[in-house]
């Protein structure tokens, strides 16, 4: 093993790791914040009612700030391809180009042609069209991630391609590539993960305000609607997407599903590990506390069904990070059950009308906003390192991928560069965000009124 | 085939360059033509609601150049590297040095982004231009097809270049005053009142500027690149962009001088794609040309993804162009006239 300090792919892969990991923290919110919007645009141009342009306007406001850090931080992720993993670009280009520049021409220009429409274009629009701003850039967000997905489907699970003469990939049947059925389910459960984002921050800041008696008609309709949603994200995300999900994995890559549970000897009863710590040199999950034949059961529907270990595959097909992606995927799995049983609680109370006088559950729900951001990371972590040591899986190594005429200085360079910039950029966010909810969105009305009438 | 999909891509980024290449040159000049803080949010009004709609033209090159020109995004983007993340850190600077900026109403605020406006597009502007600069004289390609290229080794257009040395740097000059003159121009047709006159002024000088900085990189490319020119009275595509550059010359001295804002914006625009697209059907089919061995040139042909997949990206690419086309006729007609501030500010206050 090469160490880490003289070893370009690593320094390449820890610059792309930050780098995605950071830029899908805002687009994750604007996925799920979008349909919101939408849904307050749609209420608002049916029943006239001021509330839900105020709703509208004001989230608007939080869409456009993460969008815009989306955006800026979303254009080094296309140009890494190039620049990090050349050897990954020229190998595949021909099949993940395809998505990639769809991704662009069907989902970016359609998002971002509507976007200025709907944070500054309300008087210049009027209601209806502004309503379908609000659509389009919906409909937009989901396409891009729909793309995305696609790409990174391929990456787990090849399909539609072709090997060229020049020993590169082609595309074969560009069918097949865009209707991976791996891509189906890692789509469904990401954009429900990204619903429950979504929600848990509308919940949030209607908490907010909640426990200080502010905006109480505000709050109440981000309640009402974070709750909602959030309960039924939070249990979509679960059943039956996770659950897919996870029995994909088990189907295509068993060695990853062996290390995402820590499962060094293969054996049917397979259970499923509440707690317990991997120790890959002793090969053995030290202190495990168990359900018995659960991981047979959910892997592959039969308590009795035998799943493989760790052991039963030779060691150069291990994920490269066994530690790391057994606690990426339990914490999510941890995290994703505690959102069902918080969204169940704060669900029954908004159903009883109880929520808004349950301040204890209101704390909850307002602190709780950080942690579905996690959940989604983790979730991204255990899919990219379970795919370890492939870049595409059983095609072509990461160690193959990277950029062979970039020397690690350069990488170090840029990296330091990133975190640097994208720290001020957090702090940034922070700050104006901060501002935004503290200011609140009734003020926004008393502006609006200044401002010239609607054309 | 392939050489339609060239013209693709080219044409790709030559409407990213055109799009932004106004907010480049307005940010520019964002100092010069706005002087109180009330006019400074008249620019960035008139920049505001469509930066990134702008900025995804540079995600659409990309994402297609990967798809049809794999080798040309692997070998390129790695070899520009450092090049590449200073253009992709002052996008980011920009963009949210205009979002940022307009949150808090508060002149400290304001002003430090306005400098971060500022800085950012002029260093993009001078970045895209030795880049542009770099595609005309060439790359240190090795006989693997790929380079490593540093910021300056010893200044001389030959050998083992770097990113920077006279010859491109010249063209750097030249595209920084053409894209500062280009976004004048934008100004003048979006503002009002005092913004729009000192635009128009700083259009006029500027334009003017650009035809002896013009001149020069012609003779500097021709001795440099001699084969160029041999090459491109060859290519009917290269005497058309001529045409269409002249064409668009005309009109945009005649809106400058009659006052005609909206034709002398158009003939802008008109100008630089043709100038882009002359530079383009010049160098083709060598997409990426060697400075240390002719052989080790990659033409577009050695670059292109397997034709299976060129099919297929005929079939949707085209579409998702139709598709932008309609976006692109929604977004000029909502913004089209001058910015008010009161309704394209960015909301906030």
């Amino acid at each position: 093993m090469p160490s880490l300090l003289n070893d370009p792919a690593a320094w390449s892969r820890i610059q792309f790791a930050f780098t995605i990991v950071y830029h899908y923290l805002f687009p994750q919110l604007t996925m799920g914040l979008a349909w919101f919007l939408v849904y307050w645009k749609w209420r608002a141009l049916r029943t006239g009612d001021e509330k839900y342009n105020q709703a509208a306007r004001f989230w608007a406001k939080i869409f456009g700030l993460n969008f815009a850090v989306g955006v800026v931080t979303g254009i080094p992720m296309e140009f890494q391809f190039g620049t990090n993993w050349a050897g990954f670009s020229q190998y595949a280009g021909g099949v993940i180009g395809q998505t990639l520049a769809m991704e662009g021409m069907f989902a970016f220009f359609l998002e971002s042609a509507f976007i200025g429409a709907l944070i500054w274009g309300e008087q210049r629009l009027g209601p209806r069209l502004h309503f379908l701003a609000a659509l389009a850039v919906a409909v937009g967000s989901w396409i891009s991630a729909y793309f995305i997905i696609v790409t990174n489907a391929f990456m787990q699970h090849p399909a539609g391609y072709r090997i060229e003469v020049d020993g590169l990939l082609g595309i074969d049947s560009l069918g097949a590539y865009l209707l991976n059925p791996w891509a189906w389910i890692q789509f469904a459960h990401n954009q429900m993960a990204a619903l429950v984002t979504g929600s848990f921050v509308v919940a949030a800041v209607g908490a907010f305000y909640a426990l200080r008696g502010l905006h109480p008609a505000q709050s109440r309709l981000y309640l009402r609607a974070g709750t909602i949603v959030g309960l039924i994200a939070s249990l979509l995300v679960a059943f039956p997407t996770g659950d897919q999900q996870a029995k994909m994995v088990g189907k295509h890559q068993p060695v990853t599903l062996a290390a995402m549970e820590g499962r060094f000897a293969g054996g049917s009863m397979a259970g499923v590990a509440l707690i317990g710590q991997p120790n890959v040199s002793a090969r053995r999950l030290e202190n495990p506390i168990e359900i018995p034949g659960a991981l047979s059961f959910l892997a592959y529907g039969h308590f009795g069904s035998f799943v493989s270990g760790l052991d039963d595959f030779p060691t150069e097909s291990w994920p490269d990070n066994i530690e790391l992606l057994y606690y990426s995927f339990h914490l999510m799995i941890t995290l994703g059950t505690i959102f069902i049983v918080l969204m169940a609680c704060a669900g029954i109370q908004t159903l009883r009308g109880r929520l808004e006088s349950s301040r204890w559950l209101l704390w909850i729900l307002m602190l709780a906003f950080p942690f579905p951001y996690l959940a989604n990371t983790l979730g991204w972590m255990t899919a990219e390192l379970g795919r370890q040591p492939w870049l595409i899986y059983g095609l072509f190594r990461t160690s193959d991928g990277y950029s062979k005429v970039v020397s690690s200085g350069d990488t170090v360079f840029t990296l330091i560069g990133f975190v640097g910039l994208y720290s001020v950029l957090g702090l940034l966010f922070l700050l104006l965000v901060g501002r935004e909810i503290s200011r609140g969105p009734e003020e926004e009305a008393i502006v609006s009124r200044g401002g010239e009438a609607p054309r | 085939m392939i050489a339609t999909w060239y013209a693709v891509v080219s044409f790709m980024l030559i409407v990213y360059l055109v799009l932004d290449g106004r907010n480049f040159g307005a940010g520019m000049l964002h100092w010069l033509v706005a002087r109180t803080p009330e006019e400074r949010r008249q620019v960035i009004a008139a920049i505001g609601p469509l930066w990134s709609w702008h900025e995804v033209w540079l995600v659409g090159f990309g994402g297609t150049m990967l798809a049809v020109f794999p080798k040309l995004l692997a070998s390129g983007f790695a070899g520009y590297y450092l090049a590449l993340f200073l253009i992709l850190w002052c996008l980011i600077l920009r963009g949210i040095s205009i979002e940022v900026g307009g949150h808090i109403n508060d002149r400290m605020w304001q002003g430090f982004w306005d400098f971060v406006f500022v800085v950012a597009n002029t260093l993009l502007a001078i970045l895209f231009g030795a880049a542009a600069g770099n595609m005309a004289r060439g790359l240190p390609l090795a006989s693997d097809g790929t380079f490593s290229m540093a910021f300056f080794t010893d200044f001389t257009p030959h050998g083992n270049v770097g990113l920077l040395d006279w010859y491109t740097v010249s063209v750097a000059l030249f595209a920084t005053v053409t894209l500062a003159a280009h976004g004048a121009t934008y100004l003048t047709l979006k503002t009002e009142g005092a913004v729009r006159d000192r635009s128009a002024r700083f259009a006029r000088v500027l334009w003017a500027t650009t035809v002896p900085l013009l001149l020069l990189i012609s003779v500097e490319s021709a001795a440099i690149r001699p084969d160029l020119l041999e090459h491109a009275v060859q290519n009917p595509i290269w005497w058309l962009g001529l045409l269409v550059t002249c064409a668009a010359a005309i009109a945009l001295v005649s809106g400058l001088v009659t006052g005609r804002e909206m034709l002398a914006f158009i003939g802008s625009n008109v100008l630089i794609a043709g100038l882009l697209a002359t530079g383009a059907a010049a160098i083709f089919p060598v997409v990426l040309h060697s400075t240390l061995a002719p052989e080790n040139s990659l033409t577009a042909y050695d670059v292109a993804a397997g034709p299976k997949s060129l099919e297929y990206a005929a079939v949707w690419w085209p579409i998702g162009f139709a598709l932008a086309t309609a976006y692109f006729i929604f977004v000029s007609r909502r913004y089209a006239g001058k910015v008010s501030v009161p309704r394209d500010n960015q909301g906030f206050y």
